[in-house]
């Protein structure tokens, strides 16, 4: 009966993007439209699509219930947000909102409201989606949790920090920051040792945010399912190793979700296996993600939200696919890095290691294995306006890529949540010269 | 005065620099950096604003149109070889492209001398953020020792930081008493920004001059207005600004009035405690500060004391940390009734026509206010 | 006749001038292309006002060419676009005047001074090029937008932000048979909106309007759709400058 209303709640809400998804993945594996009696381009889709959906609409929906339940978070997604966790804190991610309203096309309205109040349109588009929700006091999940406090880490940009000073001057609560100097070859001691401080004060904080003492042995423990969660994803993830790969890199953009927005909870982990066991059979059955895989491709930078469908359609049609993307490979990189005999000591490395505080050489390496990893005869790198860190150096990685791995390599300008930024048409002859160039 | 004379005459006053005193001279990339550390190892800073117009040469496309001109112009002239006379490059973390930037060189070339980064930390007031930047200044003094061969001594720092104290305190007073001095607009910035290049005890010199010709009674006339945005470039906006019959009272450009250090407490008396303290002794930044409420006051009051009656916010094209602050400070000034013009500059060479006309018009509208009906 | 002042705005895309009398009332008027010589464009033009109306009076000049004018007050076309709207309607409110090239949008007070204004900023976009151009392209002449978007039933709209862009992006509408009239009603949607997003919450005033394309009276309807408020097109819609420029040249 709950989880009967629950579905009910879903379908109005946070599972509208996913159950779009899913119904265009049922559609896609049916002969439709107007091609009739042309076979369809895509494997069929993925049984755990249903569970995925469920997990992020309850997520959404227990959000709603949340402030003034239990202490409310808002988090950046490179923040290491186990420490919170033993503090009983319900976690919202802004970016992972964002991306659901990309997804949804919902940000050109949201982002007029926001440039109406005097935010520039060259701003990122996740800040923007992000205050015109605020503005508005629109989301398509219902209700978002009023923060208690903002967790602000700037590994994956400067940018975070403006967002979330505006939030915190908006919301009037305690903003805590792990600023995380950029790693320019190796780590610094000094800088290592400002960020392991820093989080020793934000257990200080997010104490007394949540008037909870830390309790270091369940800190551990959420480490310990942190690490596995991550290594579980990498497995998901290389499953697309196979030929043909079970599963596309636009599919994993999808099934994010839970690494990111609910790392280190038993049912992040158990979902991963559920996907990974999936995929493994499709393997052994030789189901493809794509059913006439000819190329396989890497993907770099952010995906852009609201047009995967019509990308996935257009590559799949000349039987290319992606086979990884170097977003999807980030989360699987923590697993490495996570100790948990010394939780604060390797969450600071572990923040501090990430793709996007690492430098060009440490990018290119990532770019180059996945490449070869994966078996990829090209690459798009999305030069996104609105992502400053990831796109600068884009240049030079696509000369690097295609001297040094004789990869095809296709620049491709865009945005990751904008689609007044995507030139649908040019963009598309662009991918499309791409494609034929292969021949 | 046009940005390539004066490129000019800097390389030539890096050369003689070299010649007669055998100086180093470094390129440094906005905003905050040691200064003082890099005057106590006789190394001469040239900053690089750009510098303005297209970026020209192979590297001109090497970072996205997207990304802010300062940026995208550095590495275009830096590659291009028209920066042979400087010996390396110093690159503070101010932002995410600044941060590119640095990686650009570093991992893929184009610049085949030494490139140095400076990591401050962001957020005021942690003394976790303190301890990092003693601990970041003194590592760059290591490497600066090892690129110099030079043995830094700490008596050379404290002479370093009290020469700039005194530099900082004449540049306070020229735009504190800004309705006192009375060189025009484009006169009295293009001293300020001979600050970026000239040895510091030179510009020492022409600051105490400045100073000595300030009047005893206010000698401009104009509109006042308070200016806060990143580089007061090109020029032509200040000529602008003097034609319309105004002139910035109260200044809050990155490049100039915002990091005028002004130490409340006076010098500490270890040198390491001082360079660290300096460095928060600034007015607040949105590249390194978190709390918006700092630099709102901090406008408001000085625009209070300045008596500005109009405040332009002059912000570069794809500067977030700018960009950001733009609706707070528009509600802060809506609240108090005083008008706000936004200008986007690129780092152009000369503004628009139509700038010319924004500028114009926010001035006429201000003196129209400011007559009684 | 009571000639009291000459006006003059010399535009980017039209120069326009008037001679008023003393309540800025329109004695007589000339309007041209902009010739790329201003000064002397400017001066001929005069010239012919003064031989008409047998008078020398003096000169308020406004427009981007402003400066190249012999003018006793030279101010720019913002001041003198209020001054002129005010002179016609007595009221404050909110002037927008979408020109050629241009396009303002100025809060005008209780005296006839500018409280606060915007301007399209670079792009065309928001401007009447941006009409001009993809009309042109679909062989609609623009006196004949009007009517074509009249016929209507619903506008197709164009979602790129750029003219470049939207222009292939229409060719494209008219390749796959979409109507052409509701194309063209689309085109007028796109603009408004990109105009009175300039207006920034300003929306508490009247709202007037000038420039050439206050002309068109589907740009009109599609402004005032836009905003959810009834647009006044001010009589005399492109001299409005010309005419605050007037009324300065007096005091």
């Amino acid at each position: 009966m709950i989880l009967r209303r629950l579905q009910y709640e879903m379908a109005g809400h946070a599972g509208l993007a996913l159950i779009r998804f899913q119904d265009w993945q049922k559609a896609r594996s049916r002969n439709k439209g107007k091609g009739k009696g042309k076979p369809s381009l895509f494997g069929p889709p993925l049984e755990c699509l249903g569970k995925l959906k469920e997990m992020m609409s309850l997520h959404y929906l227990q959000g709603r219930y949340a402030d003034g339940a239990v202490p409310v978070a808002w988090v950046t997604s490179g923040f290491p947000v186990e420490i919170l966790r033993p503090l009983g804190f319900h976690t919202l991610y802004p970016e992972n909102h964002a991306a659901m309203c990309g997804a949804l096309r919902l940000v050109p309205q949201l982002s007029d409201s926001a440039e109406q109040e005097g935010y520039s349109r060259d701003l990122c588009s996740y800040a923007r989606t992000d205050f015109g929700c605020g503005l508005l006091h629109t989301t398509p999940v219902g209700r978002l949790p009023k923060p208690d406090l903002l967790a602000c880490s700037n590994n994956i940009c400067q940018t975070v920090l403006y967002w979330y000073k505006a939030l915190a001057a908006h919301y009037n609560v305690p903003l805590v920051l792990i600023d995380t100097p950029f790693v320019y070859g190796e780590a610094k001691p000094h800088h290592v040792q400002y960020v392991r401080t820093q989080l020793e004060e934000l257990v200080s904080v997010a104490e007394r945010v949540s008037g909870r003492r830390m309790n270091y042995d369940e800190l551990s423990a959420i480490m310990v399912r942190s690490r596995e969660g991550s290594r579980l994803w990498g497995e998901c993830l290389a499953k697309a190793k196979a030929k043909p790969a079970p599963w596309t890199g636009i599919d994993g953009f999808f099934h994010m979700g839970p690494i990111v927005a609910l790392r280190g909870s038993e049912e992040c982990n158990a979902y991963y296996r559920m996907l990974r066991d999936e995929l493994q059979d499709r393997v052994n059955r030789g189901i493809g993600g794509i059913l006439n895989e000819k190329h396989r491709l890497l993907w770099d930078n952010l995906p852009m939200w609201f047009a995967t469908r019509e990308i996935s359609t257009l590559l799949a049609e000349r039987g290319f696919s992606f086979a990884c993307t170097s977003y999807t490979n980030a989360w699987a990189e923590a697993a490495g890095k996570i100790s948990p005999a010394d939780p604060i000591g390797s969450a600071a490395h572990a923040c501090m290691h990430i793709i996007l505080n690492q430098d060009l050489c440490n990018r290119l390496g990532i770019l180059t294995r996945l490449a070869r990893d994966y078996s990829c005869d090209g690459a798009v790198l999305h030069s996104d306006r609105s992502c400053k860190p990831y796109s600068v150096g884009q240049i030079d990685l696509k000369e690097r890529l295609t001297k040094e791995m004789g990869l095809k390599v296709l620049l491709l300008e865009s945005d990751h949540n904008d689609p007044r930024s995507w030139a649908s048409e040019p963009g598309a002859n662009r991918l499309s010269a791409f494609m034929e160039s292969f021949a | 005065m046009t940005y390539n004379a004066g490129t000019i005459s800097r390389s030539a006053y890096a050369l003689r620099q070299r010649e007669e005193f055998g100086r180093r001279c470094l390129a440094v990339l906005p905003i905050y950096y040691p200064k003082e550390l890099l005057t106590a190892f006789d190394i001469l800073t040239m900053e690089l604003w750009g510098p303005p117009g297209a970026p020209c040469g192979d590297a001109a496309g090497r970072i996205q149109t997207y990304v802010c001109a300062v940026a995208r112009n550095a590495i275009a002239f830096l590659q291009s070889g028209k920066a042979e006379v400087v010996d390396g490059v110093l690159i503070p973390h101010t932002c995410d492209s600044l941060q590119g930037l640095a990686a650009l060189l570093m991992d893929f070339g184009g610049w085949s001398k030494k490139v140095f980064v400076f990591q401050h930390p962001r957020g005021v007031g942690r003394a976790s953020a303190k301890a990092c930047l003693e601990q970041e200044l003194r590592a760059l003094a290591g490497e600066l020792e090892e690129w110099t061969g030079k043995r830094l001594d700490p008596e050379r720092l404290t002479w370093a930081l009290a020469l700039h104290r005194k530099i900082e305190a004449y540049r306070a007073t020229l735009l504190d008493q800004r309705e006192l001095c009375p060189l025009n607009e484009v006169e009295l910035y293009a001293l300020l920004r001979r600050g970026e290049w000239l040895w510091p005890e030179e510009h020492l010199e022409e600051l105490r001059r400045a100073v000595q010709g300030l009047a005893p009674v206010p000698v401009q006339k104009g509109i006042p207005i308070m200016v806060t945005g990143y580089l007061p470039e090109p020029s032509g906006l200040l000529a602008a600004l003097t034609d319309a019959g105004a002139y910035i009272a109260g200044d809050d450009y990155a490049a100039v009035g915002r990091r005028v250090g002004r130490e409340a407490n006076g010098a500490p008396a270890d040198p390491w405690t001082g360079l660290t303290e300096r460095y928060f002794a600034v007015a607040p930044c949105p590249t390194r500060n978190v709390v918006t409420g700092n630099r709102m006051q901090y406008l408001e009051s000085l625009a209070k004391s300045s008596g500005a009656r109009g405040v332009l916010v002059h912000v570069q094209k794809f500067c977030e940390p700018e960009l950001f602050d733009i609706p707070g400070i528009r509600k802060l000034f809506a609240a108090s009734g005083i008008p706000v013009l936004v200008v986007e500059g690129e780092l152009e060479l000369a503004i628009s026509g139509q700038t010319e006309t924004r500028l114009a018009a926010f001035i006429e509208m201000l003196r129209t206010a400011g007559r009684p009906s | 006749m009571s000639v009291v002042a000459l006006g003059i705005d010399v535009g980017s895309t039209t120069c326009k001038a008037v001679a008023v009398d003393g309540q800025g009332c329109i004695l007589a008027r000339r309007l041209e292309p902009a010739n790329p010589r201003i000064e002397q464009q400017a001066e001929r033009i005069l010239q012919e006002l003064r031989a008409e109306t047998g008078s020398a009076p003096p000169v308020g000049a406004t427009g981007y060419g402003r400066k190249r004018v012999a003018a006793s007050r030279v101010l720019t076309e913002i001041t003198c676009h209020a001054r002129g709207a005010f002179a016609l309607t007595h009221r404050p409110g909110v002037l927008v005047d979408i020109g050629g090239q241009d396009t303002k949008v100025i809060q005008i007070g209780g005296n006839g001074e500018v409280l606060d204004f915007t301007m399209n900023d670079k792009c065309a976009a928001g401007t009447g090029r941006f009409l001009e151009t993809i009309l042109a392209r679909l062989a609609v002449p623009l006196s004949e937008a009007a009517e074509y978007a009249s016929r209507a039933s619903h506008p197709i709209l164009v979602s790129s932000t750029c003219t470049v862009f939207a222009e292939s992006e229409v060719i494209s509408m008219v390749a796959a048979g979409e109507p052409l009239e509701g194309i063209v009603k689309g085109l007028h949607t796109a603009l408004a909106s990109r105009v009175s997003s300039l207006t920034r919450a300003r929306a508490g005033g009247e709202i007037f309007m000038s420039g050439g394309v206050a002309l068109n009276a589907a740009m009109v309807v599609a402004l005032s759709e836009s905003l959810g408020k009834p647009v006044l097109v001010m009589p005399d819609a492109q001299f409005v400058g010309a005419i605050g420029a007037a009324l300065y040249a007096m005091a």
